[in-house]
């Protein structure tokens, strides 16, 4: 969490600092569901070949659990990211994923397992524990370093996005098991943009 | 008073039981009709409660079936194992795993639904088409509905079905599991229930039938009509109430459940009860019948004991000790009240019959005892056949002579002990069983002499005579007393008590009258005798046909040899026996009473021939007997004033005559009639004085003219000088107290001087004339006259 934040922070300063350069921009997604209501949690990232080639594993991700759930609930990471499984809890946990993004399994483990998973397609995996039914997390495997999580507001910002077409992808864990990210088109400019997402077959 | 006793006696006993049964019997009856009103709403409450629980029961058990069945499920849902074959759309598995877990719950359907709720799988073996209907349906509801159990029908049959999750760990589709409702179903229910059930499904646009049931076939054929209104069977023997419950199968059709309770099976134990207190009634019934029956025979056996006992008593029976006088109640109290009763009256009876057949004074049987024991001896001797000579007995009646006198002499007092002292006399004499002395009353006594003859009785009246010749001595005085007796015998002289008595009686008063101390009955004697009767008879006969005659004895005056006066006789001329002797006739005339007529004719008779009469002397005196009866007469004066005014006759020319004696029966009312005679001018003389025991000082208060010396001394007087004395001192007694004398019997011219010597008034015997015809009295007195006034 704690670095996560440090992220962030190097990210906004990061930010900042293409701001000044006339070939990045700021853009700022705005997520609601179906009745025009902000939705927090969504995962926002924006597509195309140029940014997939951009894309690099990230380092140091993990899932870990903590009071029987999964922390966090939903992890964004790049394709190859090698996502670690710290356990902080006294009890075991199996952790599951039978989803097509990456089919894995860590039985019964107790404290720290030695191999992180790598994910390496992207997709959404729906991860659970076989010991404890409530406990569920998903990470989204995307090929695109520019991705974001609505905040409270429903906001997710999204900086130095160079200019350009891109496919404008968001995602919540409220889709249908198996449904596909929510996609339309976004073009970069120059200059900060705006987008409004409105997202539906959500599930209560 | 007449006892209806056995059907009274029943009545009470009866009236108690009746009515203690009838109050129980009413109770009970009461008892039983609430019982009964309150068991049948009891039972029916009871029914409809218990189907409103068996509803529950119902809904539970459907609850519980959908929980196992959502267990299963579930089971199913988290198997990691199944999980894996679904993700790895493992068809094979996936149908095996469903079967496997639908057997281990019983359910007959298990599929798998994708999130869609479309079909990916069925359990191995089962039919998909069944259950294709269902889940076009099922797709259209909210499967939140269906996860707690929807009831749906597979083709006829309804089943429960759940709907669960399969999540891995989000939903990626549904398990389904599906319950038939069946027979095993209802046969569970009624197990727990005690209810029958009938299981109705109705698919849609079909009509309604009955899927199972655990009624029994017979009730299943009278379940005619499906109707939701159903709400009671009838079968043979039993009503079963019903409430029909509705499966909510939403739009899978309608499912009904039919619940059943026997209202006999509820009303069982109450019935057992009600059997039981009809038992406890009759036993009750009897109990109380019999309680009731003790408890009155307690209270009338007393009382008929009482009864009897009463009756014994109004027998006359006081000896026999009352029952239950020692019960403390108030039957005791009433027994103990009846014997001091039974006491009392017995101690009065024996008072009673002390006064009734004792006599106080002497001590001696009284008339009613001496009664009884003559009949007794009557009936023994009718009783005893054998032709014994001992079938006999004789009476002695027996009366103290001039007991009168001695009281009114010496004083009741002195009588009394003089009665007492006859008693004891009489009494000592030795007596044979079956013998009595009695006291009659007054100075009559009786002896029963049983099994004695007349001559026995003659023998016994002889010893008493002679135990009566020794005086009494009685305060210092000697008492010379005789008596009369009279002797009746039966069977003789009567056979029947009161005519043996009466005829001793008459023997009696026949010696009295005789002065012959004793008399043997005979029926000459008996004024109520045939022959007294006849002779009675006879004797009116001759005063209405003039048989009587009249006959007149002069009285010559001894001075002058003048016929001053005659005394009148009556002679009685028989048409067949003759001139009948006056002493066969005037005894019976005195005791009938006919005396008076006599008296009567003889005094009409002088007083019609009175004025006729020439005595040759001047103021002729006629004398007239008069007996006891005429004085007692009161009307006697009367009738005599009467005749004399009818033939004119002075009342101077009757001498009355009365004998002592008759004056002595009655002396107070003698003494009365004599004064009025004498108050008319009537003389009156003493008859036969001398023979009596009238005292001087009586003499001397009666009014009397004249005294007539018994012919007894005068006949005598020439012999004895004892009677010339007696005369003498008579004649001399009678002047000194201003009375004239007269004797009779004077038979010859000795006598005649030596009356004459003594200064007697007046003669009169056979030595001047016997008595002489009336009408022949005239010529004799001329004849006399012409003799003696000539030698005078």
């Amino acid at each position: 969490m704690q670095k996560n934040l440090i992220r962030c922070f190097l990210l906004v300063a990061y930010c900042f600092g293409c701001m000044a350069s006339a070939r990045a921009a700021m853009v700022q997604i705005q997520v609601q569901d179906e009745h025009g209501k902000a939705l927090p949690d969504a995962v926002v990232f924006l597509e195309s070949r140029e940014a997939k080639q951009l894309a690099k594993p990230l380092q140091g991700s993990e899932m870990a659990q903590a009071g029987r759930q999964f922390v966090p609930s939903v992890l964004i990471v790049t394709t190859g990211t090698a996502v670690s499984f710290p356990n902080r809890d006294t009890v075991r946990h199996h952790v599951y994923s039978f989803s097509p993004a990456k089919k894995f399994e860590l039985k019964l483990f107790a404290g720290t397992p030695a191999n992180p998973v790598v994910f390496d397609k992207s997709g959404i995996a729906v991860l659970g524990c076989n010991i404890h039914d409530n406990m569920a997390a998903w990470v989204v495997v995307v090929d695109t370093p520019f991705f974001a999580r609505t905040d409270s507001l429903g906001l997710a910002g999204l900086s130095d996005v160079p200019a350009g077409s891109y496919r404008l992808r968001v995602w919540h864990s409220r889709l249908p098991v198996g449904a596909p990210a929510a996609d339309q088109a976004l073009t970069v400019g120059s200059t900060p943009g705006n987008a409004t997402v409105r997202l539906t077959g959500l599930t209560p | 008073m007449t006892l209806y006793w056995p059907p009274s006696q029943w009545g009470l006993t009866s009236r108690i039981v009746a009515l203690s049964l009838l109050l129980l019997l009413l109770v009970q009856a009461a008892v039983f009709s609430v019982v009964r009103t309150s068991i049948e709403q009891s039972a029916q409450r009871q029914v409809t409660q218990e189907l409103q629980v068996g509803e529950r029961v119902w809904r539970r058990l459907l609850d519980q079936n959908a929980q196992t069945l959502s267990q299963g499920a579930a089971l199913l849902a988290a198997d990691y194992g199944f999980r894996e074959a679904v993700n790895s759309q493992d068809d094979d598995t996936i149908r095996s795993v469903l079967e496997n877990h639908g057997a281990r719950i019983g359910a007959t359907v298990t599929a798998l639904l994708d999130t869609n709720m479309a079909l990916r799988a069925v359990g191995e073996g089962q039919n998909q088409a069944q259950i294709m209907p269902l889940l076009t349906r099922l797709g259209s509801n909210n499967a939140q509905q269906v996860q707690g159990g929807q009831v749906a029908l597979v083709g006829r049959t309804p089943y429960q079905f759940v709907l669960v999750p399969l999540k891995a760990p989000v939903t990626v589709g549904w398990v389904l599991m599906g319950f038939p409702i069946n027979q095993k179903l209802l046969d569970d229910m009624r197990a727990l229930s005690d209810m029958h059930l009938a299981l109705i499904s109705q698919a849609p646009g079909a009509s309604s039938e009955i899927v199972s049931s655990t009624l029994p076939a017979d009730a299943l054929q009278g379940l005619t009509s499906l109707d939701t209104t159903i709400r009671e069977l009838p079968v043979p023997g039993d009503v079963l109430l019903a409430r029909t419950v509705k499966l909510d199968a939403g739009s899978f059709g309608n499912v009904r459940i039919l619940l059943f309770r026997s209202v006999n099976e509820v009303v069982a134990p109450f019935r057992q009860a009600q059997v039981a207190l009809a038992w406890i009634t009759a036993l009750g019934v009897v109990m109380f019948a019999v309680g009731s029956v003790f408890a009155a025979r307690r209270v009338t056996t007393p009382l008929r004991s009482l009864v009897s006992a009463a009756e014994i008593m109004g027998r006359g029976r006081y000896d026999v000790p009352m029952e239950f006088t020692d019960r403390k109640d108030e039957i005791g109290g009433l027994a103990q009240a009846f014997d001091t009763m039974r006491l009392n009256i017995g101690a009065q009876q024996d008072q009673i019959r002390q006064l009734a057949y004792w006599d106080r004074l002497t001590g001696l049987p009284n008339r009613a005892q001496f009664r009884e024991a003559v009949q007794a001896h009557m009936l023994k001797f009718a009783q005893d056949s054998s032709g014994g000579a001992d079938k006999s007995m004789a009476v002695i009646m027996l009366d103290m002579d001039r007991f009168k006198h001695v009281n009114d002499v010496l004083g009741y007092s002195f009588g009394d002990q003089l009665l007492i002292a006859v008693a004891k006399r009489l009494t000592e004499r030795e007596m044979r069983s079956g013998d009595m002395v009695a006291r009659l009353g007054g100075d009559e006594f009786a002896v029963i002499l049983a099994g004695s003859d007349a001559a026995t009785a003659v023998a016994v009246a002889q010893r008493i005579a002679k135990s009566f010749e020794v005086p009494m001595a009685l305060e210092d005085q000697n008492v010379d007393m005789s008596a009369s007796m009279g002797i009746a015998c039966y069977p003789q002289h009567a056979q029947e008590v009161d005519a043996l008595l009466s005829r001793a009686e008459v023997a009696m008063y026949a010696a009295k009258a005789r002065t012959t101390l004793m008399q043997v009955y005979d029926p000459s004697l008996d004024s109520a005798s045939a022959q007294t009767l006849s002779m009675l008879t006879e004797l009116r006969q001759a005063v209405a046909q003039g048989e009587l005659r009249l006959f007149l004895q002069p009285k010559i005056a001894l001075a002058t040899n003048a016929v001053v006066a005659a005394e009148a006789l009556v002679r009685w001329q028989h048409p067949e026996r003759g001139l009948v002797p006056p002493l066969d006739f005037i005894p019976f005339a005195e005791q009938t009473g006919f005396v008076r007529e006599l008296t009567n004719w003889v005094f009409r008779e002088t007083a019609s021939l009175f004025n006729s009469l020439d005595s040759g002397s001047p103021n002729l005196r006629v004398a007239i007997n008069l007996s006891t009866r005429d004085l007692l007469d009161v009307e006697f004066p009367a009738r005599l004033d009467a005749m004399l005014a009818e033939f004119h006759v002075p009342p101077e020319a009757f001498c009355l005559e009365i004998t002592e004696s008759a004056i002595m029966d009655d002396p107070q009312r003698a003494q009365n009639t004599l004064h009025i005679l004498s108050k008319r001018g009537f003389k009156l003389s003493i008859d036969d004085f001398g023979t009596g025991y009238s005292s001087l000082a009586y003499l001397k208060s009666l009014p009397v003219d004249e005294l007539k010396i018994d012919k007894s001394f005068v006949m005598n007087m020439e012999s004895d000088e004892d009677d010339a004395k007696i005369v003498r001192s008579t004649i001399d007694l009678a002047h000194n107290l201003g009375l004239t004398v007269v004797a009779e019997g004077v038979e010859n011219a000795l006598i005649w001087d030596k009356l004459k010597a003594l200064e007697c008034d007046e003669a009169q015997g056979y030595f001047m004339s016997k008595p002489i015809p009336a009408h022949e009295f005239s010529a004799w007195a001329q004849a006399w006259n012409a003799r003696h006034q000539a030698s005078a």
